[in-house]
């Protein structure tokens, strides 16, 4: 009994394989555009508009991004339709991956010569990817309109490889009934860290479960702490690494002091696991800066008031600026369809409107009339200070070997924030490390 | 003699159950995590039980990509990944224990070698032959690796040793072929290991994400995995969806592992030599 | 001349059984293990695009091996990866043999049981670190709460440098147990019952049996089980990605998470691909051990 089971189960078996491989094999290879059902309406209308422009030829380019994973899809969708409208020859395979393993999966397919014809990159992986040649130049594109401090983050030796698809900045989070507690003045645009600071303790004494403020000891803080005290990772020309220069270091023991000195910040085995967010969310922090990405959340746990300011400056006034590029593969062969589709992405009205009206994430572009409809929404009632945080922007120092630099400098300074070495020590450490490790060209 | 077998017992089932309740302690934050609103998905101390309970997180799997479709997917590889292992890893194992070949010691350790090279070195290598075979975005990218397994044959290695030789020379006395062996006396000895070998393959092709993720780049061939793990966005995740689409993704390997574990129960029993 | 042929048929009698393994082995294990360490005999980035040129051109002999062996980096994750096993080996298969013995009592609820263990090892890493962050807390987590219960204040786990490994180690075994568990019961099924008959008939005691006769008949499993969990434990990955990140200090950094890093975060392939040799080495040293060692313990019925 038993055996005529598996011998029918094995016959059933190699018959579905058989079955499989070959509908694999038939299938598989042709790419076809992942529309909803109005597409067709689209193609017809699209055939029309091309035989009635002899010159537009139909061309499918292939698109793949991860900013859109995690629930704005659809909105991507939408933007795509509305491009189809304006380029109806232009048709977009889109890939929509999540944003953990999306890198993983990018470098693979380039190095296997699969890549899209044009793709979404982080900061983080921008300049290696620049500099190692894999990416087009993007040219015969009319970059008026973008923002540009963000276009100037993607632009090497004077060419620009990409154009920034959105962008986020930091801002200061207060919790407005904490500060009531304390009797203190709510934070403006014009104070420092030293107002921070006496804040941030007058919050700590109001109980021993409260804390003042909460900024993450990690290389992304840092390098915008260090511009606010007027110094630099790298040197003007990128040549040398000044990681250990007075004015870092002066950042570095600000931020470090702040958990091992007076303790207004809580240190790791304080938050027990927890993450900076739901410390906020839970009531018991004074300030967060973070990004303009948590309104959403807050605006939903929150059940205190909160409001926020532009981020306060050392000596002088820095931002955050994060921006994710859309990039063209530089083996693509229809490169000026993708720069078409990635510029209307980056700087076409309707592709901003729909990005700020589902609450995706900013556009960067220079046309005030659109932004403002995200000034109408609150909370936060100073979404003013979004806008006028850029006037400090600082970008990151893109260089090819951008990882390593920021996982040396964040290693040494979770130290420095453990107590184990003081600020001098580790960013002495770091440029020491930086240097033997890490060759600038 | 009554009063020991009862203390015995009961120390049993105390172990048992203790042993149990640590296992599933996180299982159960899982479930109410995945029956939470988008809310303090992560907040300590923990909420065990949620606020208001609700099943959106669920729907939300549901809807935010072709659920059925990617379950179909990931059913049509799983199954045929698993059906070629056991098939091939089964008979490969046969050939080392019980057939004498030159070179077989040797062979046997190369299997073994080839498990310890860490994936992430041979993925873009492997990624490009799949390429220059033409056979990425199709079914056989993720299927026909199966068909090399050194964990499988190692495993039913260690087992058709321990099945004496003198049931092979009794069939062939019978006059009975390698095949027939193979077949007939041999499989059925191993049911209890094969299905072990089925529950594990079916579970580590059922939750393979990083080659299917290269592999299978059209929406419409993703796996129920795939499309779990596209969850994750760049600043936030949402964990409630995350969990509900674990949680889902579990059950067919636990029917599984229900059926298997049945079936090598009744193999177990009817094992042996008969005469 | 008869001893000949016939040794010759037997032999090819093994080809057609090994023919669908060998063919796979050949296309999806050994050649990309070759490109492999050509890969490791070049500085290539991984990310441009891999061909012979590309190699050609970046050819820098064992550079590679020598900047790693000469660094402190790699002996450095070697202890951790060490300090890893032999806490998470012990533990691993005592754990499962537990499992394995509770469950061939054949008591009621055994079913039931089989499947509620097998539970942890059905979970995804994303979703199980996830929850022993939190298990893991030090104010709020649940071991530690169980600690205080009987006294014990527990350490930091995850944010301490001496703990975090112990930490992952026993995230780890949680989730294997059930794995090895699996393996270890149907070793145990498959022990004749002729044996404890005839231990019974002897007047054997419970515990003398277990060591005398199912221990012994077990070894085979048991050594397939200690083989895959080294081999598994040199390649310990997600959980360190997910729980610590290599943290804190660099206290969890180990081997395949510095392979990662390199390969596909700072762009050095080639690099990665020669540490990944290494790994090969020591496991494949390790390994060859074990093998011929298992002449001396372990037993198998022919």
């Amino acid at each position: 009994m038993k055996k005529r089971r598996i011998k029918t189960m094995l016959a059933a078996g190699l018959a579905l394989i058989m079955i499989i491989s070959l509908a694999g094999c038939g299938g598989g290879g042709s790419a076809e555009p992942e529309n909803t059902a109005d597409t067709d309406a689209n193609t017809t209308v699209a055939a029309e508009a091309a035989s009635e422009a002899a010159n537009e030829e139909e061309v499918t380019i292939t698109f793949a991004n991860f900013n859109a994973s995690g629930g704005n899809e659809e909105t991507l969708e939408e933007m795509y339709l509305a491009f189809q409208q304006e380029y109806p020859n232009i048709k977009v395979d889109i890939e929509t991956i999540g944003y953990d393993d999306y890198f993983t999966q990018m470098q693979t397919r380039v190095a296997g010569n699969t890549a899209p014809d044009c793709y979404e990159l982080n900061i983080e992986n921008f300049a290696a990817y620049a500099a190692k040649g894999v990416l087009a130049e993007i040219t015969e594109v009319d970059f008026a309109g973008i923002n540009e401090t963000a276009l100037s983050a993607f632009n090497v030796d004077g060419k620009q490889y990409g154009v920034p698809g959105s962008f986020s900045n930091v801002v200061l989070i207060y919790n407005k009934e904490l500060f009531d507690q304390a009797g203190i003045e709510y934070p403006t645009d014009d104070w420092t860290w030293d107002d921070v600071q006496v804040a941030a303790e007058k919050i700590k004494g109001l109980s021993d479960d409260n804390f003042g403020i909460y900024a993450p000891v990690t290389y992304n803080e840092f390098f915008k702490v260090a511009a606010q005290y007027g110094g630099s990772l790298l040197n003007e020309d990128k040549t040398e690494f000044t990681i250990n220069s007075a004015e870092n270091i002066q950042a570095a023991q600000m931020m470090v002091g702040r958990i091992v000195d007076s303790n207004v910040q809580p240190n790791s085995s304080q938050m027990g696991g927890m993450d900076d967010w739901s410390l906020f969310e839970s009531g018991r922090l004074g300030m967060i800066p973070t990004g303009i990405w948590a309104f959403g959340t807050f605006t939903e746990e929150c059940d205190f008031e909160w409001d926020i300011c532009v981020e306060p400056g050392g000596t002088q006034k820095a931002t955050h600026f994060f921006s994710n590029a859309y990039v063209i593969n530089a083996d693509s062969d229809k490169s000026e369809a993708a720069a078409t589709w990635i510029n209307w992405l980056a700087s076409s009205g309707e592709a901003a409107k729909l990005r700020i009206e589902k609450g995706w994430d900013l556009p960067a572009i220079t046309d005030e009339s659109v932004l403002s409809a995200y000034l109408e929404i609150t909370p936060p009632e100073n979404r003013q200070a979004v806008f006028d945080s850029l006037n400090y922007l600082v970008t990151p120092p893109i260089i090819e070997e951008y990882s390593l630099m920021s996982d040396i400098i964040t290693g040494k300074l979770e130290e420095a924030a453990s107590g184990k070495i003081t600020a001098q020590e580790a960013l002495d450490q770091a440029q020491a490390e930086c240097e033997s490790r890490i060759t600038l060209k | 003699m009554n009063r020991k077998k009862i203390l015995h017992n009961i120390g049993f089932y105390a172990i048992a159950v203790l042993v149990s309740i640590v296992v599933l302690i996180p299982f159960f934050w899982m479930i109410s995590t995945s029956l939470k609103s988008k809310g303090a998905l992560m907040a300590l101390p923990i909420q065990w039980i949620p606020e208001n309970p609700t099943f959106s997180a669920y729907e939300k799997v549901f809807t935010r990509f072709p659920f059925m479709r990617a379950a179909f997917n990931s059913f049509l590889i799983t199954v045929s990944y698993t059906l070629i292992t056991l098939i091939s890893a089964s008979m490969a194992a046969f050939a080392f224990t019980k057939i004498k070949f030159p070179f077989s010691n040797g062979l046997f350790k190369m299997y073994i070698a080839s498990m310890m090279i860490p994936t992430q070195v041979t993925l873009i290598p492997l990624f490009i032959i799949m390429n220059k075979m033409e056979l990425i975005n199709t079914y056989p990218s993720v299927i026909l690796p199966s068909l090399f397994k050194a964990f499988g044959v190692f495993l039913l290695v260690q087992n058709m040793r321990t099945i004496p030789d003198d049931f092979m020379e009794a069939a062939k006395i019978d006059g009975a072929g390698k095949f027939k062996i193979y077949r007939i006396v041999i499989l059925p000895l191993c049911l209890p290991t094969l299905a072990t070998l089925c529950i594990t393959t079916f579970m580590e092709s059922w939750n393979d994400y990083l080659w299917p993720l290269l592999m299978l780049t059209e929406k419409k061939k993703m796996t129920l995995t795939l499309a779990l793990n596209s969850l994750n966005g760049q600043y936030a995740t949402e964990y409630n969806v995350l969990m509900a689409g674990s949680l889902l993704s579990m059950i067919p390997i636990i029917l599984v592992y229900i059926i298997a574990q049945t079936q090598s129960k009744k193999g177990s029993l009817e094992g042996g030599v008969k005469g | 001349m008869m001893k000949k042929n016939r040794s010759l048929r037997e032999a090819a009698s093994a080809i057609p059984f090994l023919l669908p393994s060998v063919v796979g082995m050949i296309f999806f294990s050994l050649l990309p293990i070759v490109i492999s360490v050509f890969i490791s005999l070049t500085d290539w980035d991984g990310l441009a695009a891999l061909s012979l040129g590309t190699l050609a051109e970046r050819f820098i002999g064992f550079g590679n091996y020598q900047n790693i062996l000469g660094g402190e980096e790699f002996w450095r994750v070697l202890k951790n990866t060490c300090y890893y096993i032999v806490l998470y080996i012990p533990l691993v298969l005592i754990a499962s043999l537990g499992i394995a013995t509770l469950l061939n009592k054949g008591k009621k609820g055994t079913a039931v049981m089989r499947i509620l263990y097998y539970i942890p090892v059905l979970t995804s890493w994303v979703a199980a670190s996830l929850i022993w962050k939190w298990v893991l807390s030090s104010q709020y987590g649940i071991l530690n709460q169980l600690l205080a219960l009987i006294g014990i204040k527990g350490p930091e786990w995850l944010t301490s440098e001496i703990w975090a490994m112990p930490a992952i180690v026993l995230a780890s075994v949680w989730k294997d147990m059930g794995f090895f568990g699996l393996f270890l019961t149907s070793g145990l099924a498959s022990i004749d019952k002729t044996y404890y008959e005839a231990a019974t008939v002897d007047g054997a005691g419970r515990i003398k049996t277990f060591f005398k006769i199912t221990l012994p008949l077990l070894t085979p499993s048991i050594f397939f089980c200690l083989v895959m969990a080294l081999i598994n434990a040199f390649q310990l990955f997600p959980q360190v990605m997910i729980m610590t990140e290599g943290g804190p200090n660099g206290a969890t950094q180990v081997m395949v998470e510095r392979i990662y890093n390199y390969g596909f975060r700072y762009f050095k392939m080639g690099y990665a691909a020669a540490f990944s040799w290494l790994l090969f080495i020591i496991i494949f040293i390790l390994t060859s051990i074990q093998m011929k060692l298992q002449k001396g313990w372990v037993h198998y019925e022919s």
